[in-house]
């Protein structure tokens, strides 16, 4: 009985640090299989305000520059997954989402607020980065990507 | 001298947070709990806003949390 | 068709308020900027005042993170309230604030002048915006207007972040100018009630509605003036709790007293002989200290607050206020709410003067500054909506025990209850939508 203890927890531990290292690698993968793309990557949570703002717009560039090798990547750092999930019914994303609730990629990339966001250029290097979602600026973040793509 | 033993201990206070809360918080991706309207420290205004008025007319105390009520000849 | 309903009202009151504030055109959209919180309330005492108060605040967020608050708040207030003599063995007489009329109180009871009768209008509004390097800043005004009193108040307030926002320090400043015109003018302080039987009879209707002026009056009309500083820090401690702590200085000038409120003088046997206006100083200065944390449990929160406050009065009290919200299933919540309160009774405080001794500078016989504990019992429900509106109940018992502090009830008025406890009812309803 104890050994049975001993070994179900040996697995648990073992399936935690796996998922962990999970999101990380993950992205490690995404962002490989995208090399040569232009990829806007951002870190999104169901509690944050702005984040739910930018949604539409996340999805409207994607549509409107996929076919230019242009990809939207997200990542979400809720705590809890099913929150993220419900908030995905209300605002459904036609981009990709990585899940990362222990939030290892969020520690790795040192965010500074929340949504933040990254623009990778087609040879995988980061070159700018915000922090916020700030309506007006719609049109300042759309230049940005436009003038990496045309690149 | 009670006054300036009060200034004293106040700005005793204030660099004791500005330093030592440098180490407390949370990272921005770990605001799930805090970000939440109920745990807002005015999560209830109305409420808060009825109580000051009948506390204000009631006792002889006012303010602390945040302006001192007033603006009624309640009291 | 709740839904509905809810919709309409909230179209109605955008385009109102979009038609105060000037715009002209109410976009489709201009909804979903819109938050209203409503709030009604009843208060009653077992046989003294009763109050309704209503409150509607609408709050409007834009593109850049700016706030704006609007808030209206209506209250009516009847009833009976103590006008600050003794209980006496025999039937008390007192002459109205107006001057004109009289009202009686029965032997063995608290006097309690019936003439209680306010509504007030109260308009706030509130500008609150992100500055850069991590500042808000903030700025409002406040108007409110009763039948006997004028209020008018501006405050402006700046915060800081720091440490990726887990520190916040702010500090604000308010200042308020307030007049208070008195039915039947302004009693000249610590001389006798004149009651007269001059003054037409005893009448019964409990109404106070000439305008006429009382044989005491001085003035028709006093001010005063308050200047509030606030300073603040709020510190996240962890994922689950955070702390603010505020210090806050007041500063007010001016007609203090209670135009309504007398002083029994008493002979040695205790037996009342006439009774003087009262008496406060014109100039108060408070400190309040206070300190309150959040704590999120799994599925609760508890709201923990504690304030010191000392004045130049000597009134030093303790407050504390505990709630408890209990997370139930469907975001339905259950907060039970407990409240403390002790005070001391201001230096000037007596129950009543005594005959043959020099009248001291300040009287006041106000219970509201004497010596008293106080207890609030409270619960509150809420639930959602079917699209987002909240609703919420909320009952509390509020019990007041004046204390005696210290002052020896001379012949028939240690047969006397002259610290009289007081119970209240508060009922009330949110809805926001």
């Amino acid at each position: 009985m104890v050994y049975l203890r001993a070994l179900f927890i040996t697995m648990l531990l073992l399936t935690t640090t796996f998922s962990m290292a999970n999101s990380l690698d993950q992205l490690e993968k995404k962002l490989a299989d995208l090399k040569g793309q232009v990829v806007y990557l951002d870190f999104w949570a169901s509690w944050c305000g702005p984040c739910r703002k930018s949604f539409p717009w996340m999805n409207e560039i994607q549509a409107k520059y996929k076919d230019q090798g242009f990809t939207v990547v997200s990542i979400n750092v809720d705590h809890d997954k099913t929150l993220a999930d419900k908030f995905l019914q209300e605002m459904p994303a036609n981009f990709s989402v990585i899940y990362d609730p222990k939030g290892k990629i969020a520690q790795q990339f040192k965010l500074k607020g929340m949504p933040s966001s990254y623009l990778i250029d087609r040879d995988g290097e980061i070159v700018s980065a915000h922090v916020g979602f700030i309506e007006k600026k719609k049109a300042i973040y759309e230049q940005a990507i436009k003038q990496l793509i045309q690149q | 001298m009670k006054k300036s033993h009060l200034l004293k201990a106040s700005l005793v206070m204030l660099s004791i947070i500005l330093t030592g809360c440098s180490s407390l918080g949370v990272e921005p991706w770990e605001r799930d709990l805090l970000a939440k309207d109920e745990m807002a420290l005015s999560s209830a205004p109305l409420d808060a806003a009825l109580d000051d008025h009948i506390y204000f007319s009631k006792e002889a105390s006012s303010g602390g949390r945040s302006f001192g009520g007033g603006g009624c000849g309640c009291n | 068709m709740q839904l509905k309903q809810s919709t309409q009202l909230k179209s109605l009151l955008t385009t109102a308020t979009c038609a105060l504030l000037g715009s002209t055109t109410t976009q489709a959209n201009e909804l979903e900027n819109w938050q209203f919180d409503t709030a009604l309330m009843v208060y009653s005492e077992v046989d003294r005042v009763s109050a309704a108060e209503a409150i509607i605040a609408g709050e409007r967020t834009y593109d850049n993170d700016q706030v704006l608050n609007l808030k209206l708040t209506l209250d009516a207030l009847t009833g009976a309230s103590a006008n600050g003599a003794v209980a006496q063995p025999h039937v008390q007489t007192f002459t109205r604030p107006s001057g004109k009329g009289q009202y009686q109180a029965d032997a063995n009871t608290t006097p309690l002048d019936d003439t209680f009768k306010d509504t007030r209008v109260q308009l706030t509004g509130q500008w609150t915006q992100p500055l850069s390097d991590g500042y808000t800043w903030s700025v409002g005004g406040n108007f409110s207007k009763e039948f006997d009193y004028m209020s008018l108040s501006g405050n402006t307030n700046i915060a800081k972040d720091f440490n990726k926002k887990n520190t916040t320090v702010s500090a604000g400043i308010a200042l308020a100018f307030d007049q208070i015109k008195p039915k039947g003018g302004i009693p000249d302080p610590l001389t006798p009630m004149i009651i007269s039987d001059l003054i037409s009879g005893y009448d019964d209707e409990g109404e106070d509605d000439d305008d006429g002026i009382n044989p005491s009056s001085i003035a028709s009309s006093d001010n005063k003036t308050t200047v509030d500083l606030l300073f603040g820090v709020t510190q996240v401690i962890n994922r689950r709790m955070l702390v603010q702590m505020n210090y806050s200085f007041s500063q007010v000038d001016g007609y203090m007293t209670d135009p309504y409120k007398i002083l029994s003088v008493l002979d040695i046997n205790g037996i009342s002989q006439e009774y003087r206006y009262e008496k406060r100083p014109d100039s108060r200065q408070k400190h309040a200290f206070y300190l309150q944390t959040k704590y999120h449990f799994e599925h609760s929160i508890i709201d923990a607050s504690y304030r010191f406050m000392t004045d130049d009065w000597g009134i030093n009290s303790h407050t504390v206020d505990l709630r408890y919200r209990i997370m139930l299933a469907g975001d339905h919540y259950i907060e039970p709410h407990l409240r403390f309160y002790k005070q001391a009774a201001a230096d000037f405080y007596q129950p009543f003067l005594n005959q043959g001794t020099a009248l001291p500078e300040f009287a006041s016989a106000d219970y509201r500054i004497g010596e008293m504990d106080t207890y609030t019992l409270g619960i509150k429900y809420g639930m959602p909506m079917k699209s987002g509106q909240k609703l919420a109940f909320r009952v509390e018992y509020y019990n007041q025990a004046p204390k005696n502090a210290g002052f020896t009830q001379p012949g028939v008025l240690a047969e006397q209850q002259i610290y009289e406890s007081i119970d209240a009812i508060i009922a009330q309803v949110s809805y926001s939508f």
